[in-house]
């Protein structure tokens, strides 16, 4: 029955020869480390998002009379285990972001943006600004206290800019304030402005991946790819081993311990993620004690408050956001180990170290 | 290239050294702002009765206010007073419905221009019957306060309060026929407010228990001992109701922990499992 | 060899019932809130009951309603909970509304808020007339 069926699809589709080519054949090379699975794992991260974004927009209302009480009293206390896939997608945003945060500074660290890989790490770095526009909409579509002010706070961040700012703030909120428009808007962009330009982001940076093949420099041990750049070669890895089952065992186990921690965070802490303010509607005449956006526009945010000159302060950023997307193009040193560049190391570590401190002060 | 790509991107952020801009005038322009989709529109009552031009004891009317239950839901003078809050000339004329300070007699009808069943109920008791035939007796103003009036409760029933016109043996059974249901609510308030923090919303078990507590409260301003006796039993049963209902949410608050728990073992089971897999060669 | 069998049964046996506890949960949230048509009783009244401009306190599937017989648009049920915070709304005939005993909050006889806190309207009842009889639900 299986052979048949196997048979059946082969004849049609060479299905024996997909296997062969991509997890026979496809070599993986031997000195790989764990931090090579972080993006299969983001990528599966994603699609659990995608799936418990699409069970509770069944029971989702997006309008300012019922967004709150579709959220707050349907899923979470009346329909049975609505609970269970709200408390995934909120749990499962903020680690998404944390691997997609974790991947990118390992493959800095390993060098594996350099040549010829500058346009995967391009695509990277603008699927983590995506994946943040992804959890900045969605935090406004609950429509409870925490989300309406966080939502207010972060769009007021580039009014900061002088004559483009406020019709930038306008456009996001459909009018001078949040209103019923701006989740209109945002719940358009969370569920449908947002995926197909994501899917295409993570099918260019899949397709680079493949085309280019896997960059062996685990924290630079060896690096045989000095050769000058003058015609396609894909990398491969004939001594390597392949892909099934080893790596595909290591990618389960890291995924079962990305799931393992989530349902650690329900069952302990189910409220690490809303605090008081989440319990109680939107009220635009009562601003609560404290109005702060997600931890990881904390950074920048605190940035802004600490910058008196609010101009310079949203160009910093800005300039530092596009050093951050260019950076292969920028970076032409032959040395792919991070660590032996002494002056690299420090401005990175130098760069995370404020990113922590700005969090943490942005926290408090 | 790269040295001509980064100083453009300097270029491009030399007018922010430019445009001079101190840390107060941003904290004034753009943290405070307020966004909010409504203003809070201006309240010359309050505006008025809390400047320097005052006299301190109507000054201290809108202090006074601001700390009350009142304020926290949002009823700011006119609700009761009259007049208009945003017409500065003619805030306090006769013709846009202004009430002053109200005559003792007439306080119930003033507060109960909202509270209707505790004014029909209190206009029944002993104290509302001697109050309208013209003796001395306590209006609303007299056990609640007036400005700083704050969310009622049981504690207001006191020697000291009663004894001032009465000795304080009656008010003593009342307090001790109301006592049960008291904080039987008192708990179910709690213990709401309590699920509300876990993520859950009890709205319809918070109206029932709002609904039964007026209901409750509105036959205690008949100030008959007997009444609320007899009552109390069909008050008891309608709070066991809703006791029932969150004692199963804790329940399956409980369930929601267990379930969770369960996943995460079977999931790190898996983990293990594969690890092993993986470590195990042929 | 041995110890790789094992592994692959435990992995089976607690893949599957992963599986299962969320095929189990999705099956449970799509067929959520069980709705009460099973035991939708219609409530049956007679017209006698309501003369014309009054009202009839009914208790409508566990719920206190209120059945009006307007003076103009004739009969209209609602369920009688304050849309503020729940207390139970009482007919007026004086004035020929519904009004809050809580808090003033008033409504017409339509349902519409007139006055006072409340933020929506008053939730109505559907009915049909069969000859002599008020049918609601």
């Amino acid at each position: 029955m299986w052979k048949n069926l196997r048979h059946w699809l082969d004849v049609r589709i060479g299905l024996d020869g997909i296997i062969q080519t991509q997890v026979i054949d496809y070599r993986i090379p031997k000195n790989t480390n764990i931090f090579y699975t972080l993006g299969f794992l983001a990528v599966i991260a994603y699609i659990l998002q995608a799936i418990t974004g699409i069970v509770l927009l069944i029971y989702y209302v997006p309008h300012p009379d019922y967004a709150f009480s579709s959220v707050q009293e349907t899923i979470m206390t009346k329909v049975p285990y609505g609970w269970l896939f709200r408390e995934m997608h909120t749990v499962g945003s903020n680690l998404l972001i944390l691997i997609v945060m974790l991947h990118m500074i390992t493959v800095f660290l390993m060098g594996n943006y350099k040549r010829p890989r500058e346009l995967t790490w391009l695509g990277g770095g603008l699927l983590l600004i995506i994946t943040v526009i992804f959890g900045f909409s969605g935090y406004l579509l609950p429509w409870n206290q925490l989300s309406y002010w966080a939502t207010t706070v972060v769009t007021s961040m580039p009014t900061a800019f002088p004559l483009i700012g406020e019709p930038i703030a306008r456009i996001l909120r459909g009018g001078d304030h949040v209103t019923g428009m701006t989740l209109s808007r945002f719940f358009a962009l969370h569920v449908a402005i947002l995926p197909p330009i994501f899917l295409t982001l993570v099918g260019i940076h899949l397709f680079l991946i493949n085309r280019t093949g896997i960059s062996a420099t685990p924290f630079g041990k060896i690096d045989d790819e000095q050769r000058p750049l003058t015609e396609y070669k894909r990398k491969s890895y004939p001594e390597g081993y392949p892909y099934y089952p080893s790596f595909f065992q290591k990618q389960m186990y890291m995924m079962m311990a990305y799931f393992a921690i989530m349902f650690f965070i329900i069952t302990f802490l189910p409220t690490l993620n809303f605090p008081d303010a989440v319990n109680s509607p939107a009220d635009p005449l009562r601003t609560p004690a404290e109005i702060k956006p997600a931890w990881y526009l904390l950074a920048p945010y605190q940035l802004m408050k600490i910058i008196p000159n609010k101009f310079f302060g949203i160009m910093l950023q800005l300039i530092l956001l596009i050093v951050f997307l260019i950076w292969p193009f920028l970076d032409t040193q032959k040395e792919k180990n991070v660590m032996k560049r002494p002056i690299l190391r420090g401005v990175f570590i130098f760069l995370l170290a404020a990113w922590v401190v700005l969090l943490y002060w942005g926290r408090s | 290239m790269r040295y001509l790509i980064l100083s453009v991107l300097m270029i491009f952020m030399l007018p922010s050294w430019g445009t001079a801009g101190y840390k107060q005038e941003f904290e004034s322009e753009f943290m405070t702002k307020t966004w909010a989709g409504v203003q809070v529109e201006e309240n010359v009552c309050i505006s008025c009765h809390a400047s320097d031009k005052m006299k301190p004891e109507y000054r201290e009317i809108t202090e006074a206010w601001q700390a009350s239950w009142h304020a926290q839901n949002n009823i700011s003078c006119e609700k009761c007073h009259g007049g208009d809050p945003k017409d500065a000339v003619l805030a306090m004329s006769r013709e846009r419905g202004f009430v002053g300070s109200p005559q003792p007699k007439n306080v119930p009808e003033f507060c109960g221009k909202c509270h209707i069943a505790i004014v029909t109920k209190f206009l029944e008791s002993g104290h509302g019957k001697a109050l309208m035939s013209g003796h001395k007796a306590p209006n609303c103003v007299t056990c609640h306060g007036s400005h700083n009036i704050q969310k009622a409760s049981i504690s207001i029933i006191s020697e000291q309060l009663c004894t001032k016109c009465h000795t304080y043996e009656r008010a003593k059974v009342m307090k001790q026929a109301l006592f049960l249901t008291e904080s039987k609510i008192e708990e179910l308030e709690h213990n709401l407010e309590g699920l509300k923090r876990e993520g859950i919303y009890p709205v319809t078990d918070e109206r029932n228990l709002f609904s039964t507590e007026a209901e409750f409260r509105a036959l205690f301003h008949t100030v008959d001992v007997n009444l609320v006796k007899d009552r109390t039993d069909e008050f008891t049963s309608r709070l066991d109701k809703i006791d029932n209902n969150i004692q199963a949410t804790y329940r399956e608050l409980k369930f929601r922990k267990n379930f969770a728990a369960f996943l995460m073992l079977t999931f790190a089971g898996m983990g293990i499992v594969v690890f092993l897999l993986n470590q195990t060669k042929d | 060899m041995k110890r790789r069998r094992f592994l692959k049964v435990i992995l089976a046996f607690l893949g599957s019932i992963t599986v299962f506890s969320f095929v189990f949960s999705i099956l449970k949230f799509l067929t959520a809130l069980p709705t009460r048509a099973a035991d939708v009783q219609k409530l049956v009244i007679r017209k006698s009951e309501v003369p014309l401009g009054e009202a009839t306190n009914i208790i409508y599937q566990n719920a206190p309603a209120v059945l009006i017989n307007r003076a103009d648009k004739g009969y209209i049920a609602f369920l009688r909970t304050c849309t503020h915070l729940g207390c139970l709304v009482e007919f007026s005939k004086i004035r020929q509304k519904l009004i809050c005993p809580c808090h003033a909050g008033t409504y017409d006889l339509d349902g519409s808020v007139e006055s006072g806190p409340p933020p929506k309207p008053l939730i109505a009842i559907p009915l049909k007339i069969e000859g002599d009889n008020i049918i609601l639900g």
